[in-house]
């Protein structure tokens, strides 16, 4: 089926029903995905499907319906259906459609040879995986591995004669272990996505990496409440900054309901953090030529030396707003309105290599893991379970598990004294290592 | 890929949306259609996309086994949903959906094959068993299946059926509760209600013999309210949900979800800090049982107990908590949210009797793990949709009452916190260790709750948690959540006032 040509008719179809502007967003997709677990396999799944979302504007009111059934008649009925529902919206001057006809270039979103690797490959990877992380001493228990896989085709096209496509895929490879000592169980786990099958990590390096988790953590001391410097670990960045990212929610702040909302330009961290949102970097899982509504995506600076540049937006926010889409309307798939998201989140580099960062820690905490919701973008109060590694005179001298750690959002962000300069670009929330100078820790 | 995380909710806003959203299939239907598929009354047949003849059927299991394997079933399902939201006093979007299809699943040993489709017809369903039976190796198993109608007891009643309910009716509750927050108190500068019902339609055929189709109503109502008083900001939050009617709203009015929604923003502008460390936290009744759902629900669910790894693994008839703790499942609790008449494999609900005085009694099984371990199923085989393989999860949970008046457990607690809401928290079910955030706090200060504090991250393990609870009132009540285990699931946690000795607060004054 020519699904250009379909989304085009579909277009003019809601117009024809009694839209007055719509927009089609239609996806096919293809998964797979296998789980093992103590050298067999546990679980095999595999499907395709199609969709189509259809949003419609009467009199300013907006309706949304969704189907995978691609018959004339079904087509139609769907569509009836989020005209009716529209019209029991309020009005809104705001919900428009983007006539941006421009589509950003970025190569290789899409690795055409991830479905001619044989699945038994793909299987003997994931068992390998499994076995090798087994081997690793202290190591007692799988809690499985998998390897999956998806490709995606979205369209999209409005009544302001936009229509664009473009396809991508992913993969990933992951392991969970627990490593057991006395009574003490302790998990850890890794998983690598890309969007090129051979880009993936070597299952020696995810072992590795899983293993370290596991083992790492092991004979815990408890420490005493008191405060103290806290150094993030690259992979729990997101949960101290995933908070500020809810917080420049263009919608989130005209609400009101954003602890960031009367900051723009100016200073509200430290001059270390500069925070950018990219949906253009090549060969990765969060890019794409264009967002969820249609908007070309762009490299955009959210945070530059702890001050704040600009909100994230999609069409309708931005109209509210008076400026234009930064290209972040997000989509979750056919099944769902266009919301606001970001693509590729990275933090700027500093100087400090991570053992310098922890050389230059009179007493701190090497924070591994993070449990809890991280910032509230509402009231900007930030508390966690947390477990990682104690510091003491520039050296690390044990784990520690079970505590807690807290504060304000503006005085953890004023509070990052040292950046770190080594970063994984294929993480969608990507950072170095960076430390904040003080924040109360709970324990015994 | 994430094994490890367990985590339930009381259903965050954007999350509902995704979920309110789920995948699939609008299928032809007229408005006037609309009203009959939308009907539950008598358990009157609706979504004619599932009225696929039992022979046919039959043959896919067939299909599904010609490879071997020793178990498979068929599961068709349809979903159809209506979600009607408002933002600062305005109906923002109306949604509607119908989402459709089938999955096919084929058990060999300790393995599982699965594929979906979202056409309902006997050609893609004998290329998804084509696909499942990937995993079956053991032979071919010829004997035919004979597939018969089961009956299943219903937990759910309906006075006003969805389908009947006028659109005017729905937008009518909306614009109550938005105008009830607002006139609660001037410091509440806005609004945001979510209604969503839906009616999952679904039938079950498996490899023993069954055939079972009904059909599931459920009404989703949640109020938030954000104060703002200048300085400091709460976004508060309230939900009723239920397996019922249009009458819901009855029972409990869109006022009082609203006010209640607006009392703890404007309670909680006054909040100052939490303490951190290691304290005696008192827990509310109601839906503080998020607690044990995550912190001992996930742990007992069985399929962690088969892979050995589980937190219970090897403690059954073992002493784990104290004599005054008893937790129960019970799938069967008259229209409750977490209620489903039977699991997603076909297998009856009942109330299981999980730890008893203190003693572990029990695991919560589906089919796959009830073999493994040599165990009884008893009815927690669940699924979010056609899109996922059924596993293990809880339904309504919840403490069960005890003889303590809650008045005597908060004055007989010196210093400390009482919790009177949380707003969610995650485990990881193999090392059972556990946190959740408080909404709704305050310090208790000589056996009185005193002032409102900040929301805190409470830690523990499971095993010290119900160790050390030393108090359990004869309050229960219950609240609705999101539980989400790789697939979401809906459910209810409840308990009656509990004391627990000793939890890590996460606060910002030593």
């Amino acid at each position: 089926m020519n699904y250009i040509d379909l989304t085009e008719k579909l277009v003019k179809k809601c117009l024809r029903i009694g839209a007055d502007a719509a927009e089609v967003y239609l996806e096919t997709t293809r998964n797979l995905s296998v789980q093992v677990l103590k050298a067999e396999i546990e679980t095999i799944e595999e499907a395709s499907s199609q969709g189509v979302g259809f949003r419609v504007f009467v009199d300013n009111k907006m309706g949304f319906s969704h189907c995978n059934d691609f018959t004339d008649r079904a087509l139609e009925d769907t569509i009836s259906r989020a005209v009716a529902f529209a019209k029991l919206s309020s009005p809104d001057e705001n919900n428009v459609l983007t006539d941006d006809m421009g589509i950003t270039k970025i190569d290789e979103l899409y690795d055409p040879g991830i479905v001619s690797v044989p699945m038994d490959n793909k299987i003997k990877m994931a068992l390998e995986l499994e076995s090798l992380a087994l081997g690793v001493e202290g190591i007692t228990k799988s809690s499985g591995a998998g390897y999956g896989e998806g490709e995606s085709e979205i369209f999209i096209g409005n009544s302001n004669g936009i229509m664009k496509s473009y396809k991508s895929s992913g993969c990933y490879l992951g392991v969970y272990v627990v490593a057991e000592k006395g009574n003490q169980k302790n998990t850890g786990g890794e998983t690598c996505s890309r969007v090129f099958f051979s880009d993936l990590m070597s299952i020696e390096e995810i072992a590795e990496r899983a293993t370290k988790k596991a083992l790492e953590l092991l004979d815990p001391v408890m420490i005493e409440t008191q405060k103290a410097a806290i150094i993030f670990d690259p992979a729990v960045a997101r949960s101290l900054l995933g908070g500020v990212i809810t917080a420049i929610n263009g919608e989130r702040v005209l609400q009101g309901a954003s602890f960031l909302k009367d900051y723009l330009n100016k200073q509200f961290a430290s001059p270390l953090l500069t925070l950018i949102d990219d949906g253009t970097r090549i060969k990765s899982l969060g890019s794409s030529p264009f967002d969820g509504e249609g908007v070309p995506t762009k490299r955009n600076v959210l945070v530059e030396n702890g001050v704040l540049k600009s909100f994230i937006y999609n069409t309708k926010a931005a109209a509210r707003a008076g400026v234009v889409s930064t290209g972040n309307a997000s989509r979750s798939g056919f099944t769902a309105l266009p919301g606001i998201g970001v693509h590729n989140v990275s933090l700027a580099t500093g100087n400090h290599s991570q053992s310098e960062i922890i050389a230059g820690t009179a007493k701190g905490l090497f924070l591994k893991e993070v449990t809890g919701y991280g910032i509230d973008a509402v009231s900007g109060n930030f508390s966690g379970g947390a477990s990682g590694l104690w510091i003491v005179n520039g050296e690390i001298i044990h784990p520690v598990k079970g505590v807690t750690i807290a504060g304000r959002a503006f005085e953890i962000l004023n509070g990052i004294d040292m950046m770190g300069n080594d970063i994984d670009l294929n993480r969608r929330f990507a950072a170095p290592a960076f430390r904040v100078a003080e924040m109360q820790i709970g324990g015994k | 890929m994430s094994m490890e995380k367990h985590y339930v909710r009381d259903i965050p806003r954007r999350k509902f949306i995704e979920l309110s959203m789920k995948g699939g299939l609008l299928i032809a239907a007229t408005p006037a259609l609309m009203t009959q598929l939308i009907s539950c009354r008598n358990g009157a047949r609706s979504a004619p996309g599932l009225d696929m003849d039992k022979e046919i059927l039959a043959g896919i299991i067939a299909k599904a086994l010609e490879k071997g394997g020793d178990f498979a079933d068929v599961y068709l399902e349809n979903r159809i949903s209506r979600q009607i939201v408002m933002e600062e006093s305005k109906f923002k979007s109306g949604l509607y959906g119908i989402s459709q299809g089938a999955g096919v699943r084929v058990v060999s040993g300790n393995k599982t094959g699965y594929a979906y489709t979202d056409e309902i017809t006997e050609e893609k369903l004998i290329r998804a068993a084509e696909v499942a039976s990937y995993v079956a190796t053991n032979g071919s198993r010829s004997e035919p299946v004979n597939i018969s109608e089961a009956t299943r007891p219903s937990y759910i009643t309906v006075e006003q059926p969805l389908g009947e309910i006028a659109d005017e009716k729905r937008i009518e509750v909306i614009a109550r509760a938005d105008q009830a927050a607002k006139d609660y108190d001037q410091r509440i500068k806005m609004t945001m209600v979510d209604y969503y019902d839906e009616v999952r339609s679904r039938v079950i055929v498996n490899s023993e013999g069954i055939y079972l189709r009904d059909e599931l109503p459920l009404l989703f109502f949640i109020v938030q309210a954000m104060s703002d008083n200048g300085k400091t900001r709460h976004m508060a939050r309230e939900r009723l949900s239920n397996h019922s009617g249009f009458e819901m709203f009855e029972n409990v009015t869109p006022e009082t979800i609203a006010e209640n929604a607006a009392r703890e923003a404007v309670v909680m502008l006054a909040a100052g800090d939490a303490p951190a460390g290691i304290m005696d936290v008192v827990m509310q009744n109601g839906w503080g049982g998020v607690l044990v759902h995550e912190a001992v629900g996930h742990p007992l669910e069985a399929d962690n107990i088969a892979k050995g790894i589980g937190a219970f693994t090897g403690k059954m008839s073992q002493k784990v908590a104290t004599d005054c703790f008893t937790m129960v499942d019970d799938g069967t609790l008259p229209n409750f949210r977490g209620t489903v008449n039977f699991d997603d494999e076909g297998t009856p609900a009942q109330r299981n009797v999980l730890i008893e005085n203190g003693v572990l009694k029990g695991f919560m099984t589906d089919i796959l793990s009830a073999r493994q371990l040599s165990m009884e199923r008893t009815g927690n085989g669940r699924r979010e949709s056609f899109r996922y393989i059924p596993i293990p999860r809880m339904t309504n949970t919840f403490i069960e009452t005890g003889k303590d008046n809650p008045e005597d457990i908060l004055a007989s607690t010196k210093k400390g916190i009482y919790v009177q809401s949380l707003s969610g928290g995650s485990v990881n079910p193999i090392t059972g260790v556990f946190n959740f955030t408080c909404r709704e706090a305050y310090l208790i200060e000589n056996g009185k709750k005193t002032k409102p504090v900040k929301g805190a991250t409470l830690i523990g393990s499971c095993m010290d948690v119900i160790s050390n609870i030393d108090a359990v009132g004869n309050d229960l009540a219950f609240g609705p959540g999101i539980c989400g285990k790789g697939q979401a699931a809906e459910v209810t946690a409840g308990q009656p006032t509990v004391r627990i000795r000793g939890i890590n607060v996460g606060g910002t004054k030593a």
